[in-house]
């Protein structure tokens, strides 16, 4: 199948009910100049400003991290060591860029590289270290969890069954309200491979919520 | 996709969370912030190519140009020597300079630029490789000791190199190794710059795959050695 037939697809299957345009999620234009006026006051020097950028990034972030790694307490940790890179990479801002694509993609980096961190520290401990149980949620995680209501856990628990790649994908395309080109970016990948996995990742997604739907008491796996 | 999929989906488009306060960590370095100097790609693209020049001309006082140099064609010498030129600017340019408004460079034209020139000065010193009486013809059986050239390019190309490197340091959360070997290419062209007007062994063999190879070898080492350098760390 070719690339621009897959595109059309993905335009056109990827559409959530019939919300396509305007994107209500996506970070007005006039809020994006705000970042670019904050990130270079930051690095003039001013504090405040780095707060401010917290406070209007942090939020979408963290969700984007909650999202594509599912555990609160795991996205929190690397939300803070996503801008503890930010903060000491600073230096590296081009004056007037728009630094979200940046922030998005070291966060994603950050979390790429705790994927890598738990395999290794789970190969270290042998076969008393079940990949599935170490990266399963504790306690406290499951007490956030019981929180979100039973739509969400049920769209994250099924997001979260999809491939990483995938996984981002179809959260900055579908749930982020990023253009192909900026999730590309973000992704560190060309646009039409991230069409396919946008493509792939939301029809896998579509067949674990159906297939979860036909039948309740299954856990949610794939046929 | 049924009403209660879309909902699902609907309903984690719409998930609203209340992000942690900052870290006792990034409080205590917020405490003592100084100002920092943004990144001025342009500005750092014409220090590697003004240090990549200084590097060649420096080396080429030391070594001196090659002998055969008056008895090549005419326009020989300067037309190639753009041609190195052009390979570096364009090398060095995707590496450094990210599009109007982004901070991370290009690197997809990066990863093209660095493949593009790895193959194209090997083909090109294979294919036009002319000489005079005072050259030297090492030809395949003693194609081996030519290898100070390329020990001699890659030698050159360190400079740039570590400069580029210094500027991009940060700047890279993905695809760091192809940046990486654009920046190498970078440094292979003011090495295959410097051989062009040093040496004068001139068959195919050594012209292409040493001389063109230097870039290469130089985009290889660097894709190995640079991203540790230049990725965004904690």
């Amino acid at each position: 199948m070719g690339v621009a037939k897959i595109a059309t697809q993905t335009s056109n299957s990827l559409a959530i009910g019939t919300e396509r345009d305007p994107d209500p999620w996506r970070i007005p234009t006039d809020v994006a100049m705000d970042l670019v006026e904050l990130m270079a006051r930051y690095c003039d020097g001013d504090a405040a400003a780095f707060r401010e950028l917290y406070s209007l990034v942090s939020p979408r972030l963290y969700g984007y991290l909650v999202k594509i790694c599912r555990q609160r307490a795991l996205a929190a940790d690397l939300l803070q060591l996503t801008f503890l890179k930010v903060h000491r990479a600073r230096g590296a801002y081009v004056r007037g860029a728009d630094p979200i694509p940046w922030i998005y993609a070291i966060a994603y980096r950050t979390f790429i590289d705790d994927v890598r961190k738990q395999k290794h520290d789970v190969v270290r401990l042998g076969n008393d270290a079940d990949p599935e149980q170490a990266a399963a949620p504790d306690r406290d995680e499951r007490r956030s969890e019981a929180a979100d209501s039973e739509l969400v856990s049920a769209a994250l628990s099924a997001l979260s069954r999809l491939p990483h790649e995938q996984r981002q994908a179809v959260v900055l395309t579908k749930l982020e309200g990023k253009t192909l080109a900026e999730a590309a970016e973000i992704a560190g990948t060309s646009v039409g491979a991230m069409k396919v996995r946008a493509h792939r990742g939301y029809k896998a997604l579509r067949s674990i919520l159906s297939y979860r739907d036909a039948s309740p008491a299954a856990t949610g796996a794939p046929p | 996709m049924t009403g209660r999929e879309n909902d699902e989906l609907a309903a984690l488009r719409a998930i609203e969370l209340m992000p942690p306060p900052l870290t006792a960590a990034i409080e205590s370095e917020l405490a003592h912030l100084s100002p920092a100097a943004m990144r001025r790609p342009r500005r750092q693209l014409a220090l590697v190519l003004a240090v990549g020049g200084l590097v060649v001309s420096a080396l080429l006082l030391v070594l001196g140009v090659r002998a055969d140099v008056d008895e090549l064609p005419t326009g020989w010498i300067p037309v190639v020597a753009v041609g190195w030129v052009i390979g570096l600017v364009l090398a060095a340019w995707f590496a450094l300079v990210p599009r109007a408004g982004t901070v991370m460079p290009r690197w997809r034209i990066a990863a093209l630029i660095a493949i593009a020139t790895s193959c194209m000065y090997v083909v090109l010193g294979l294919v036009l490789h002319p000489s005079g009486p005072s050259s030297l013809i090492f030809g395949r059986e003693r194609f081996v000791a030519g290898h100070g050239c390329l020990e001699l390019g890659l030698a050159t190309a360190i400079t740039p190199v570590v400069l580029g490197a210094w500027f991009l340091r940060g700047t890279t959360p993905v695809r760091t190794r192809w940046i990486a070997a654009t920046l190498g290419a970078a440094g292979g062209c003011v090495g295959g710059l410097l051989l062009h007007f040093y040496c004068r062994i001139a068959d195919g063999l050594h012209i292409g795959l040493i001389h063109g190879g230097v870039v290469g070898c130089a985009a290889l080492i660097a894709a190995l050695v640079v991203p540790r350098a230049i990725t965004t760390r904690s």
